[in-house]
């Protein structure tokens, strides 16, 4: 009985609402509708207008915070109101495809000639169970940004940005010799997403990890993670980072960088963009995140692009695609904010722009990406054990007791995930 | 079915009884929409809260009913309960800190003189920013680098640098309770002050006539005659503490550390964090029943003792 109040619940506001959305897309029958979170908000609409002009068949974009998307989403697709298709931060394709919310396109995109070149990073958090739910969309790489002006003041060579722990260290040192307001080294100490991004890579590239590779068992312990962690704390404790990284949940993560004070941080690709465009003055370097001694490693970040279940209009979405993937729409991306995510054709696209480009695409063809159900709850949940361990470790006195309470909690996590 | 018996055998008060009932027709109509107000936005959804947490009921894909399982997870989560007994711990603080100041405020504004209303205009104005208003504005000023607690005392020579007073529980903690005291004492105050102004003037001055003084007017005059008075205040702070969120959540994020998670906070972060709704509703119909006996409790400790008027 109460069951069927909620269902006829249910059903009727699933009716009114579309009933509004007919009556907003009544216009066209062929008009598909695409969400993308606020990181997008600069290529999107670009190469959604590029799309619509040419194309008989339109796509309507919604632009969402990038925190609501996901909870919006959810209750979109409850209500029976989901738009069609999705740019989904890349993470969260496996706990959406597990979730039973995803189309299966694994034979269209294994139909694209140009298949093999997609960034392997996505299509890899794209697949589950063998399928594929998610194809790249937009691509953001994790490097590390020196400021060129600083380094020259410091005695440094402004062109050299340092190629492993010593160096960013001593790097660092000389910057923040300088003194007054300025500082050597930025991170945001109490953001679990920043430090996925910018902090994994280093152990990546000294050959350790946090996850294994099917993600069913947290890693944390290990002696590539402990040697990174102590390169920060030292960093810390010679007071070459500002007292508020400390507390920082990600809201001064490009902003600090961008200020001018700070000789070096690690940040992404998007940071190019948004420095050239917003804070011209800034002289800049880019190179990869070194390991201990040497190497380099990326966090593959970005976009997925998925597809709703049973949506009506599968092949305007497939149409809008296909154009994303052509060199003019590669072009359109790489303009304004995202790397290209088809490796064939990368170097063409980003030919005309800042060559700095080159280095965070370059990182981004190696960039890797955790893959697991239970992403949000490990890494970037303000209360996760990861994002908890980054900011004890960095600042705290117990690092070994924080690792391994980490490392349980995360296990635990892992375990309780559903297993469909 | 009554009235029409009584209709049979008694034809002069049935007639009263047809009024009466038209009556109370009408009354329903004048209510309807109160009624209706509470059923589609406080009926309705309690029950489908207290039905989803009879679910395994994630964000998206399908719920399946899993009984009580649910209740017994929460028996098993101890940070649940860990955030609870933080929320319990804020609660005592923050009430406390909440009548420690707004008492004084109140006995110093309640009789007119020079300025009054200018003073109960200013301690009442933080009450009217929102929550969430507040908090943001106290999450630059408490900030380190930009914010201006820290720079200043900086500034000044009382520290020697700039001291991060959110980096550590105990100034963090502090910092929370001095923000909502500043946001709150103003509201307690104002109820405070008309249950002063209740108190016939007559009874004072007759006390004073006794020779008692200002300390034991106020135990045996104001105190037992606020009664009522400081039931309603103390309710709504408890009940608004029991309930905090928002200043953690925008502030401190739960943190330093995971510290500072309330119950609330909790049941937020099972909910949209981890997609987990059913549980989340589950965690939701706990906390109303403890909210629910504690209100009982007080309201049965600042009952009005038997034989006082």
């Amino acid at each position: 009985m109460r069951r069927n109040t909620v269902k006829t619940m249910i059903a009727k506001l699933a009716l009114a609402a579309a009933v509004i959305g007919a009556g907003l897309q009544a216009a066209s029958a062929e008009t598909a509708n695409i969400w993308v979170r606020a990181d997008g908000s600069n290529f999107m609409p670009r190469i959604v207008d590029a799309f619509n002009k040419a194309h008989k068949d339109q796509i309507k974009l919604d632009i969402i915070p990038n925190a609501e998307i996901i909870p919006k989403y959810g209750a979109a697709a409850a209500g029976g109101t989901a738009p069609d298709a999705l740019s989904l931060d890349l993470i969260y394709t496996p706990s959406f495809a597990a979730a039973g919310q995803l189309e299966d396109i694994t034979d269209w995109a294994k139909s694209l000639p140009y298949f093999a070149s997609l960034s392997p990073a996505h299509v890899k958090t794209g697949t589950y169970k063998g399928r594929i739910y998610g194809l790249p969309f937009s691509a953001d790489s994790s490097v590390l940004i020196w400021n060129k002006k600083l380094f020259k003041q410091a005695g440094l060579d402004p062109e050299k940005g340092p190629t492993n722990w010593a160096e960013i260290e001593a790097d660092a040192e000389k910057v923040n010799a300088l003194g007054g307001d300025i500082k050597g080294f930025y991170f945001s100490g109490n953001c679990g997403g920043c430090n996925i991004f910018t902090f994994t890579p280093l152990i990546w590239a000294s050959g350790g990890d946090i996850l294994s590779e099917d993600g069913s068992k947290a890693t944390l312990d290990s002696p590539q993670l402990r040697g990174a962690v102590d390169l920060y704390r030292s960093m810390v404790k010679k007071g070459l980072v500002p007292e508020g990284a400390q507390t920082d949940t990600g809201s001064n993560f490009f902003a600090a960088f961008a200020g001018g004070k700070i000789g070096i941080s690690p940040s992404g690709a998007f940071a190019i963009g948004a420095l050239n465009t917003q804070y011209p003055d800034i002289d800049y370097g880019i190179t990869f995140l070194p390991g201990k001694d040497g190497g380099w490693s990326s966090f593959a970040g970005g976009d997925n692009f998925v597809v709703t279940k049973g949506t009506k209009k599968i092949e305007v979405v497939k149409e809008f695609l296909d154009f994303a993937y052509s060199l003019e729409g590669q072009t359109i991306l790489a303009k304004y904010g995202s790397l290209p995510v088809r490796g064939d054709i990368a170097k063409e696209a980003l030919k005309d722009l800042d060559p700095r480009y080159q280095v965070a695409a370059e990182a981004m063809a190696k960039g890797r990406t955790p893959y697991t159900v239970v992403f949000n709850d490990l890494i970037n949940s303000a209360n996760g054990p990861w994002t908890q361990m980054v900011n004890e470790v960095f600042f705290g006195d117990d690092v070994d007791g924080a690792i391994s309470n980490a490392q349980e909690t995360m296990q635990s996590i892992i375990d309780q995930a559903p297993q469909k | 079915m009554t009235s029409v018996a009584v209709a049979t055998s008694a034809p002069a008060r049935a007639r009263k009884l047809v009024g009466a009932g038209r009556r109370q027709w009408v009354g329903l109509i004048y209510v309807a929409p109160a009624v209706a107000l509470v059923t589609v936005f406080f009926v309705i959804p309690l029950g489908m809260t207290a039905w989803m947490s009879l679910h395994n009921w994630p964000l998206m894909g399908e719920h399946a009913f899993i009984g009580l399982d649910n209740y017994f997870a929460i028996l098993r989560d101890t940070r649940f309960w860990n955030a609870l007994k933080f929320t319990a711990y804020y609660t005592v603080i923050v009430t406390i800190a909440i009548f420690a100041v707004a008492f004084p405020l109140a006995i110093f504004i309640e009789r007119p003189r020079p300025l009054t209303n200018l003073y109960r205009t200013a301690f009442f104005m933080p009450a009217v920013v929102g929550f969430a208003s507040a908090s943001l504005l106290w999450s630059w000023l408490l900030n380190v680098d930009s914010g201006l607690f820290s720079p200043a005392a900086f500034d000044l020579g009382l520290t020697g640098k700039k001291v991060n007073l959110l980096a550590t529980f105990q100034p963090a903690f502090w910092s929370i309770i001095a923000m909502v005291v500043w946001k709150v004492a103003g509201f307690t105050m104002i109820i405070l002050m008309t249950g002063l102004q209740s108190i016939p003037q007559d009874l004072q001055e007759a006390a004073v006539i006794d020779g008692a003084g200002p300390f034991a007017r106020f135990r045996a005059i104001t105190l037992p005659l606020m009664r009522r008075t400081l039931a309603l205040a103390l309710i709504l702070s408890v009940a608004g503490s029991i309930l905090a969120f928002d200043q953690f959540y925008i502030i401190l994020r739960g943190g330093p550390r995971n510290q500072t998670l309330t119950a609330v906070y909790w049941i937020f972060n099972q909910s949209f964090v981890s997609f987990k709704l059913g549980y989340g509703a589950a965690l939701s119909m706990v906390l109303l029943v403890i909210l629910v006996a504690l209100s009982l409790i007080q309201l049965w400790l600042l009952r009005k003792p038997e034989g006082l008027d």
